[in-house]
């Protein structure tokens, strides 16, 4: 029995065992940089690479990789585009509108000035069309708009019917711009250009032109609820301006900056920044010295963020910070300069850089999030452990072998009820446990019914907010109220999710939610808020 | 002294945290090394097992309430007496909780264990001779949880709870004292012969010899 005890117990310890596997495969392109971040869309990666080519066997690619082996799925090069590309891949899911259908598609921005729309599976060009050339063609963003494609030109905007690549627009502003990105807001779209002016262009084709300051745009302008967000170069540095005002200055060469939850995140060749949106406007709440020119992107781990900046610098690597500071550095073997921020999928990390070369890596459940997959993997062996016990709790019953009985039977109630005694817990809790009905507060504003508002109860003083922009989660609505309110958080990731240690330091013996009055089966991170959700935060 | 009340008891504050533990940490070693029978043979085995405990539920912390330490407090209580008893729960309390996590709760483990050991020392697991008995011991998993788990509750009565919500803490805590007690047979129909071999690692060859003839293993 000394084998089936080390097994049971090596059962019990899987989901230990598992929070660090980690593999990874690396590709090394022929030629050219990786200057662009990897696109992974289920099981295959996509990277382009770019390059200045002269000779006449080298060219750019966009190459398709399965993103478990690395094995090489498909490759299209272009003959035509001998500068350097650097329009981010775009996938667009398959779709229907006023064009008519269309399949998923990788849409292909070309500094010859090409839009090639390519079938995801075998790399196929399903439809091609130009723009226009004034010595570079696309380097900036692109976006999706309901069924066309709307894509930053040299000079200005042009967008294609998704379906079969038929021009719908094109705008050309006078002024010529260098990967700059296309925003879509409500207006139309926004891109600036290369003399510090910002267009927008309206759906109809007419163009608002409004002029910054001397300097450069290179980015897809950030909309914000204040107005657009714009990081310029200028010829000292950079400047930062927020619904055409300047908020700010900066260091040299800024990197194409992203906003996700109230924050936007920049940087320069001197520091990474990151600035908080309120209320009332956005300005800069932390700098770290570090040097980042290119993409930046956010990956999202339960409630938990991080922002990764490739370092532009010989000795290379990725940044990867928090909201606020640099938590740590990511290396590779193949470490240089770079500009592609790393892309993301559920436990999965590719990294590419200057020196050409493509590293994947699956990290199957990090020890600080437990990815849905792993999850699932715990629950299929837990299911298997009780069916295995079963069996054989039915195998010593019937040969009467009781000493193996009360072995195996243990075993296998115990196995069982840790599967079933927390969810039942929580029913039993939600039985005993006396609703505290939350009903609607007569001195809050009539502007907040029909909405969702969330009362803080901390150190005996009661705050409440309502009229939000609504939220999926407490933990959004949470995160949300209290950037409103100014009030601190400190939030941990444990085993079973995140954990609210603290409001304004105050940790006391912990803190609990209820949402419309009922505690909730599950942490704040899972748990659904309705339109009209009221969630009150107490101490324990 | 305490800097708050709150439903897991007051929180205290860091110097007196240091303070209280130091006084445990002094208890447990007085409780080592007062006189109380003849012979070391405790001593060794029982650092082991209080480092197996230890680790042990660090290691199962993830899953609720289920760990060898209850039924590892009944051996060491019916083999060493309630005094080693009292002393295993001090050491494997503050072992485990300085990564686990220290707080009011603490005092209310060490005495939920002591008072497992203490029982156990009484109603004891072995025979006149020494050995195991495996049905006792699948027993002690039984009356063991609600000693334990009714100490452990304590610990969180303030001024402000009525004996209703006392009542419904207790109520709402009885599946996970379902779910020790499985745990607590587990670890006894599996590892009990094993633990109790090491708690009897440093007798006499005699005595061992003596006790494994009449001992039979059901590993």
């Amino acid at each position: 029995m000394r084998v089936p005890s080390i097994l049971l117990i090596l059962i019990l310890c899987v989901p230990l065992a598992q929070a660090t596997t980690e593999t990874t495969w690396t590709h090394e392109f022929d030629a050219g940089y990786i200057t662009t971040k990897p696109l992974i869309i289920d099981d295959t990666v996509y990277v382009r690479t770019s390059g200045f080519w002269t000779g006449s066997e080298d060219r750019p690619v966009v190459t398709a990789f399965d993103v478990h082996t690395g094995e090489e799925r498909w490759t299209y090069v272009s003959q035509t585009s001998l500068q350097h590309d650097m329009a981010p891949l775009l996938f667009v899911e398959a779709g229907t509108g006023d064009c008519g259908d269309w399949q998923d598609l990788l849409i292909v921005g070309w500094v010859d000035g090409k839009v090639t729309a390519h079938s995801p599976h075998d790399g196929s060009i399903l439809w091609e069309n130009q723009t226009s050339v004034e010595l570079f063609g696309i380097t900036g963003q692109m976006a999706q708009e309901e069924d066309r494609i709307i894509v930053a030109t040299r000079t200005g905007v042009a967008s294609f019917c998704l379906a079969n690549g038929v021009q719908l627009l094109e705008v050309d502003t006078g002024n010529v711009g260098w990967r700059n990105g296309v925003s879509i807001t409500e207006k139309g779209y926004v891109i600036g250009d290369e003399s510090g002016y910002l267009h927008t262009i309206a759906r109809n084709g007419t163009v608002s032109t409004t002029y910054l300051g001397e300097g450069k745009i290179r980015h897809a302008p950030i909309d914000t609820r204040h107005g657009l967000f714009v990081h310029m170069q200028t010829s000292t540095g950079s400047s930062m301006y927020l619904n055409g005002s300047l908020i700010g200055h900066a260091g040299g060469s800024p990197a194409m900056p992203l906003m996700h939850e109230g924050r936007i995140y920049a940087s320069t060749s001197e520091a990474w920044i990151s600035l908080l949106c309120d209320a009332q406007t956005c300005s800069i709440e932390s700098t770290v010295p570090f040097r980042s020119n290119g993409e930046l992107n956010v990956r999202i781990s339960g409630s938990s963020i991080e922002v990764w900046a490739p370092s532009n610098t010989l000795d290379g690597g990725w940044g990867v910070f928090n909201q606020t500071s640099l938590i740590r550095m990511e290396h590779t073997s193949f470490d240089t300069y770079g500009t592609a921020a790393p892309g993301f999928s559920e436990g999965i990390l590719a990294l590419g850089n200057d020196a050409g070369i493509l590293q994947v890596t699956h990290q199957e459940s990090s020890s600080e999030e437990g990815s849905s997959e792993g999850s699932s993997l715990i629950q299929t062996i837990h299911y298997f452990a009780i069916l295995g016990l079963f069996l054989l709790l039915c195998r010593s019953f019937s040969v009467f072998d009781w000493s193996q009985m009360m072995k195996i039977g243990s075993a296998f109630f115990l196995v069982l009820a840790i599967a079933v005694v927390p969810e039942l817990s929580v029913k039993l809790a939600e039985k005993t446990t006396p609703v505290n009905e939350i009903e609607w507060d007569a001195s809050w504003p009539n502007e907040w019914k029909q909405t969702q508002v969330i009362v803080f109860e901390i150190d005996g003083e009661e705050r409440v907010i309502g009229g939000l922009e609504p939220q999926d989660t407490v933990y959004e609505l949470t995160m949300l109220a209290c950037k409103e309110l100014g009030i601190q958080t400190q939030v941990e990731q444990q085993y079973l999710g995140a954990y609210m240690v603290a409001f304004n330091e105050s940790a006391g013996d912990g803190w609990e939610f209820t949402i419309d009055g009922k505690r909730s089966p599950v942490g704040m991170s899972e748990a659904q808020l309705g339109e009209t959700s009221i969630v009150e935060w107490r101490p324990v | 002294m305490l800097s708050a009340i709150g439903t897991h008891g007051p929180t205290v504050s860091p110097p007196v945290l240091l303070l209280l533990h130091a006084t445990l940490f002094f208890i447990a070693v007085w409780l080592l090394v007062k006189p109380q029978r003849d012979g070391n043979t405790w001593l060794w085995p029982l650092f082991l097992i209080v480092a197996i405990a230890s680790i042990s539920r660090i290691a199962m912390s993830f899953i609720p309430n289920v760990m060898p330490v209850t039924i590892l407090a009944v051996l060491v209580g019916s083999k060493f007496g309630a005094q080693r008893g009292f002393a295993f729960a001090v050491l494997v309390t503050l072992a485990s909780n300085a990564v686990l996590g220290h707080g009011w709760w603490s005092l209310f483990q060490i005495v939920g264990w002591g008072a497992v050991a203490l029982v156990a020392s009484q109603i004891s697991v072995h025979d006149g001779n020494g050995n195991l008995s495996m049905t006792q011991l699948a027993f002690s998993a039984l009356w063991s949880v609600p000693i334990f788990s009714l100490i452990v509750s304590l610990s969180i009565i303030d001024s402000s709870m009525s004996a209703l919500e006392f009542g419904l803490y207790v109520v709402n805590g009885l599946l996970f004292d379902a779910l020790h007690f499985l745990g607590n047979l587990f670890f006894a129909m599996w590892f009990g012969q094993w633990f109790d071999r090491l708690l009897q690692m440093n007798q006499p060859n005699s005595e061992l010899i003596q006790q494994e003839s009449e001992h039979v293993s059901t590993f």
